[in-house]
């Protein structure tokens, strides 16, 4: 079954919109239609968090509850959702919800206008965690600016939240949200709006079907990259194909030696779970974005725009990952170092999608990995380094080392490693292996780094990976 | 005001709060539009400086939803929105002098379409050479004004005569003010070609006379509303390009009209906060003692003159941050650049002044191997001698060494100083540093005729109180503050007065919301309206029920009191009003005492200074150059306080945008004069981790305000930024360690990972 129309349950009802336009951000639908202004718009790019929203999802018969940017969400991922706004958290008898009450009691607001995207995150915040320490507020806003308060009392007034019973009213009508969505029925959804079309196929076998179709369409998952060519280069995108409801595509899947991640499972998800392997990767994933990107964004959609300062893509290089791609008959296999071709240019073709990743998982291999920003939360690499070793009897047997930030695409330092493949595990070997770091990239000047800053960090962060694992300490500050 | 009864620190919520959490508190673009509004969209020069030879607007004319298009041939009147020189067209006829420089503007069925339509323009123009840099200017001598000497004593023989002798430059960087929400203007055609104007600004009055010069109006045409900003900092204060071209559209389509810019287009039109360079020459005893000083200071204005004049002026003024220097020159350049005209920015010039004697200090300290906070102390303005400072005024308020002496002790500064000395010895890679750094911020509008202000309060007939003032609610919570006086003044609950949106057609002639002055101008005006409508009640009352006593009533707990007898405040309204007795009434307030010749440099240009001091302990990894701020200790001073909530809020919030200049946020010209950081990911704010992990902060236990300001408080809107300068000198101090103390780092602001790796580089080179 096919329907033209999603549906979304808003204020306790299943909302229904035929034929949305695709191109229009779930932002714009509350302010301009619903005529909500509650959610504000601070930077339309996920920058900012002032649009802060919360989806409630059905997962295994549960409500989770996704703080997103709905800046850069388009309209029609509403579909099969709880919709929930800053105006919705106040109860009936105008009594504010805890988190609500916290931010007035701990004077979190000055100009307010970052206000309910904050409300919004701590609300996300608080339904997902009983505990709230540090760490937990820490993450739930990293995606909120505020220019006023320096954030103090936001932090207090999120930590006053700590072990409180949860009684909202979302808690007293779950049961009635759960059954509104699931009456909702879940199909294969196709719209066309004056000609923007876009789709949202249920399983792999449709999938195929309309890629064959529309082999140029774009490929969407969480969509925080490609939502910028309509909200900042004010393109059209005509032919938009979700993946967002296969729900073969979200999995992550361990063996004794990989991990596969699907296409469309979230990073927010995939961090959780890579902690345990790989803490760097845990460690970097945590500054990827913000939440609010993180809820929504995947892997594989970081590798697809094949950014040269995409922050898992190092990582994924020196791990030795694979790409799985599905074409319309087959599948193939890359290893991600042949994946990339040029700037923001994959392997991928017309009518493929990235199916799932494999990351091998080896133990005897030593991995680190870092990310140099000029801000800890939410910001791009100047460069981002990951290396994994192997060593035995004091000898480098094996060196993965990549780079973000340094060239146009992600990269292997191929000179380097060979240059500590089979050298004593020295301070020396070190020291002087960096300064091959001239041969393996020639990085660029721009906004973010310098070239000669962009050299010296990556030389640095070599040699911080050689003291760390040669003290068996972690050697950081951040 | 001398016989009212104080506010003793009542810490109440932000009269928003309950609204700015559940999404009520309404901005500009959250006003509902009359049905036939349009959106509109600016169209923006591509070059920073080039000829105009055409500009084709056919396609954009005929692109989707477009309504109008109107250019520098569609403004009736004065094409400048400049707020004291011109300089500032709204579209240029003949040149462009900055990218990003409007240059015509679209009315469309939205705001999509609009911003669709600009795209399509097609400008041809002649380039010619920008200039974009300090140093290009100062090269080219590209100046405003010609360059402004101000002398005191003999600097050049001093430092002759002086036995330690230290010559330098310093640069602080440009900072965008990133408010929230953005600039936004809704106007609303009325009758009689008058205009209804809601804007976020935080200057209503300036922004109704522009905008009738613009339209060859009287000012009486033209009403500015504005209920509450989100964010301000200065970069609301006079941009008022956005407000000017809405209304020039609304007049051509005679439809209502609303212009909300894009953030990057913000980003890229309008002014940001000024960089400076500073070289300087400075003599000194063996303590530290500064002797004479003599130094070069020049500004990026951008290309306009805009304020750059006065804040100028403000940073020649806080030259001597807390210090008192005897023999001192300063030359001050403001150069003209072809990028958007620099603009006023919490501080105002006056923390980049501190910044560059602040690293003169720190220098002079590393110079002697000593404790930086020893040089600082001993250069202190004294309480009785040391004490007129370099444009003459007599400093007759000084706490600094009492803040100083209090924060040494709650920091345990001494102790920390020693034992960071110590943990650079153990540890190779991380480093810490420590700085104590003082601030001494003068208050009042330094063009005297500003520091006026209006108000207007009503009661009505049930014993409600309406207030409205000249002041915007930007965050900094004056309209909260100002409705505790009028409650605190008629002795009634705060939620008996109802606060009401700054209006232009209720109190005319208004100042800025700017300089740190707001409460102090507009609360003792709105008290002054309070204290009439009582006078009226008060001589009622006494005729009424024949009281002769000469004891003044007192207003409490809704009641009003003649000695024995009260009255209860809603009845005796009731009374009153039936008695034909006036119970509404304008306030209007002047700053006293305080002239300024601006040709000589000399006089009271402040009412009174605002002091504070910070302690920061941060740490470095001398490998990548990452910095994290591991505490601060403040200590600043409010006077007696109206709500001590607010201002914590006001002191936190000022110094991490402080930090913020000072470390992370960073603007990027390309040699085009083209902006490279013009949206929140290339431009990075503080977030919520860059916050100090311990921020103990205290207002100064003994603080007061000598002057007769409004419940003798003491503003805390601009000076808690300038905390931040302990920050940036605590990353100097942990980079020294590298050479273990043995040189002084050459560090420039903002001190990014990058600037501190490579000064790192530059001192282990030189060692």
């Amino acid at each position: 079954m096919v329907s033209n129309t999603i549906q979304f349950v808003f204020e306790n009802k299943v909302c229904k919109i035929k034929n949305p336009d695709p191109n229009k951000t779930i932002l714009d639908y509350v302010r301009d239609d619903l005529k909500k202004t509650g959610t504000k718009e601070g930077c339309a790019e996920g920058g900012c968090g002032a649009c802060t929203i919360v989806l409630g999802e059905l997962n295994k018969n549960k409500l989770v509850y996704k703080s997103i940017n709905a800046c850069i969400s388009f309209l029609p991922n509403l579909n099969g959702k709880q919709l929930i706004l800053v105006e919705d958290l106040i109860e009936k008898d105008n009594k504010l919800h805890p988190v609500q009450e916290a931010m007035v009691k701990f004077h979190g607001s000055q100009c307010g206008f970052c206000t309910p995207g904050f409300a919004m995150s701590l609300f996300s915040m608080y339904k997902n965690y009983s505990t709230i320490n540090n760490e937990v507020v820490e993450e739930a806003l990293s995606g909120n600016l505020c220019r006023c308060t320096g954030y103090r009392p936001i932090i207090d007034a999120a930590k006053s939240l700590n072990n409180k019973k949860d009684e909202d009213k979302f808690k007293k009508n779950q049961n009635k949200t759960i059954n509104l969505l699931k009456k909702i029925k879940n199909v294969d959804v196709e719209i066309n709006n004056r000609g923007k079309i876009y789709f949202a196929p249920k399983t792999i076998v449709n999938l195929k079907k309309i890629l064959k179709k529309y082999p140029n369409a774009k490929i969407l998952s969480g969509g925080t990259d490609l939502s910028l060519e309509v909200i900042k280069l004010r393109k059209q995108l005509k032919t938009i194909i979700s993946l967002n409801s296969i729900e073969k595509l979200n999995f992550i899947k361990k063996t004794k030696s990989t991990i596969e991640i699907g296409a469309i499972t979230s990073l927010f998800d995939f961090q959780n779970f890579i902690k345990k392997y790989f803490v760097d990767f845990y460690n970097i994933l945590k500054r990827y974005g913000s939440l609010q990107i993180r809820n929504v964004g995947t892997i594989a959609g970081n590798i697809a725009t094949a950014s040269p300062i995409g922050d898992t893509l190092p990582i994924l290089l020196t791990l030795d990952a694979k790409v799985i791609v599905q074409g319309i008959n087959k599948k193939k296999i890359f290893p991600l170092n042949d994946f990339f071709i040029s700037y923001r240019k994959t392997k991928l073709k017309k009518g493929e999608f990235i199916y799932s990743i494999k990351i091998p998982i080896n133990k005897e291999n030593i991995f680190k990995a870092y990310k140099i920003s000029k801000r800890f939360d939410d910001d791009i690499s100047s460069v981002c380094g990951s290396f994994s070793f192997l060593i035995k009897k004091n000898k480098i047997k094996k060196a993965t080392i990549a780079y973000g930030g340094m060239s146009e695409i992600p990269k292997r330092a191929s000179i380097i490693e060979k240059k500590l493949i089979n050298s004593d595990f020295s301070e020396n070997t070190f020291s002087k292996a960096v300064n091959l770091i001239n041969k393996d990239f020639s990085p660029i000047d721009d906004m973010r780094a310098s070239r000669n800053y962009r050299l010296s960090i990556a030389k640095n962060l070599l040699l911080k990976a050689f003291h760390e694992i040669n003290n068996k300490k972690i050697i950081r500050i951040i | 005001m001398r016989n009212e009864q104080l506010i003793k620190g009542q810490s109440i919520p932000h009269d928003s709060a309950s609204k700015h959490v559940s999404g009520f508190a309404q901005y500009t673009d959250d006003i509902s539009e009359p049905v036939n509004t349009l959106y509109g969209a600016i169209g923006w020069s591509k070059k920073a400086h080039a000829k105009i030879k055409k500009i084709d607007l056919k396609d954009v004319k005929k692109s989707e939803g477009v309504i109008s298009v109107i250019t520098y041939n569609d403004i009736p009147g004065r094409n400048d929105v400049g707020p004291v020189f011109d300089g500032d067209p709204i579209f240029p006829k003949t040149k462009v002098e900055y990218f990003g420089q409007p240059l015509f503007a679209v009315a469309a069925t939205s705001t999509e379409f609009a911003r669709k339509a600009v795209l399509k323009a097609k400008v041809t123009y002649q380039d010619l050479t920008p200039i974009i840099t300090i140093e290009e200017a100062l090269k080219k001598n590209n100046l405003l004004f010609d360059p402004r000497i101000i002398k005191k004593g003999e600097p050049q023989n001093k430092i002759n005569k002086s036995k330690n002798k230290l010559k330098g430059s310093f640069n602080t960087g440009s900072q965008e003010h990133f408010y929230l929400e953005g600039q936004v203007c809704l106007v609303v055609p009325k009758e009689d070609n008058s205009l209804l104007v809601y804007s976020s600004t935080q200057h209503p009055s300036e922004t109704q006379q522009i905008i009738a010069k613009i339209l060859k109006q009287k000012s009486n045409s033209i009403t500015v509303m504005v209920r509450r900003i989100g964010g301000g900092f200065g970069g609301k204060e006079t941009n008022f390009m956005t407000s000017a071209i809405c209304a020039l559209l609304s007049h051509k389509t005679k439809q209502p009209i609303k212009l909300r810019l894009d953030r990057d287009d913000d980003i890229i039109i309008t002014g940001k906060r000024h960089d400076f360079y500073s070289e300087y020459e400075v003599g000194f005893n063996d303590e530290g003692k500064i002797n004479g000083l003599k130094l070069k200071l020049a500004s990026r204005c951008g290309m306009s003159p805009d304020l750059s004049y006065a804040i100028n002026e403000r940073a020649l003024l806080h030259i001597d941050n807390a210090y008192y220097l005897s023999d001192l020159e300063v030359k001050n350049y403001l150069c003209k650049t072809n990028t958007s005209s620099s603009t006023a920015f919490r501080g105002f010039g006056g923390n980049q002044g501190m910044m560059a004697i602040e690293n003169i200090i720190d220098n002079v300290a590393r110079f002697l191997k000593k404790d930086p906070s020893e040089v600082r102390k001993i250069n202190f303005y004294g309480k009785n001698k040391r004490n007129i400072t370099h444009y003459g005024m007599k400093i007759n308020d000084n706490v600094i060494q009492d803040i100083f002496k209090s924060l040494l002790s709650k920091s345990n500064y001494k102790k920390r100083f020693k034992e960071i000395r110590k943990f650079n010895l153990k540890n190779k890679f991380k480093k810490k540093g420590i700085a104590l750094t003082p601030v001494k911020f003068g208050i009042s509008f330094t063009t005297i005729h500003l520091n006026q202000a209006g108000a207007l309060v009503h009661i009505y007939t049930d014993g409600s109180v309406h207030l409205n003032h000249g002041g915007i609610e930007m965050g900094q919570g004056t309209h909260t503050k100002i409705a505790q006086i009028v409650a605190n003044s008629f002795g009634l609950p705060f939620e008996k007065v109802q606060i009401s949106s700054t209006n232009t057609s209720k109190v005319p002639n208004t100042s800025a919301s700017a300089a740190s002055s707001t409460t102090d101008l507009n609360g003792a005006a709105t008290l002054n309206a309070a204290i009439k409508i009582k006078s009226n009640l008060n001589n009622f009352i006494k005729k009424k029920y024949n009281i002769f006593s000469k004891i003044e009533p007192i207003y409490k707990n809704e009641n009003i009191y003649f000695g024995n007898r009260s009255f209860n405040f809603k009845k005796i309204i009731q009374e009153a009003y039936l008695n034909r007795i006036s119970l509404s009434s304008s306030g209007f307030y002047s700053t006293p005492k305080i002239n300024f010749d601006k040709k000589k440099f000399k006089g009271r240009p402040f009412y009174y200074f605002c002091y504070g001091a910070a302690v920061t302990e941060v740490t470095i990894d001398i490998l990548t150059g990452e910095n994290i701020v591991d505490r601060v200790d403040i200590v600043h001073d409010a006077g007696n306080a109206i709500n001590p909530a607010l201002e914590f809020g006001q002191i936190e919030g000022g110094f991490v945008q402080g930090q913020g200049w000072l470390t992370m946020e960073e603007l990027v010209w390309d040699k085009f004069g083209k902006l490279k950081t013009f949206s929140p990911s290339t431009y990075k704010i503080p977030a919520i981790s860059d916050t100090p992990k311990k921020f103990n902060v205290e207002i100064f236990k003994k603080g007061s305000n000598v002057e007769n300001v409004v419940n003798k408080q003491k503003t805390t809107g601009e000076p808690p930024l300038m905390l931040a300068m302990s920050v940036f000198f605590a990353i100097k101090d942990a980079i020294a360690s590298v050479s273990k103390y043995e040189k002084t780092p050459k560090l420039d602001a903002p001190a990014t990972p990058e600037k501190i790796l490579m000064s790192i580089n530059k001192l282990k080179n030189t060692t």
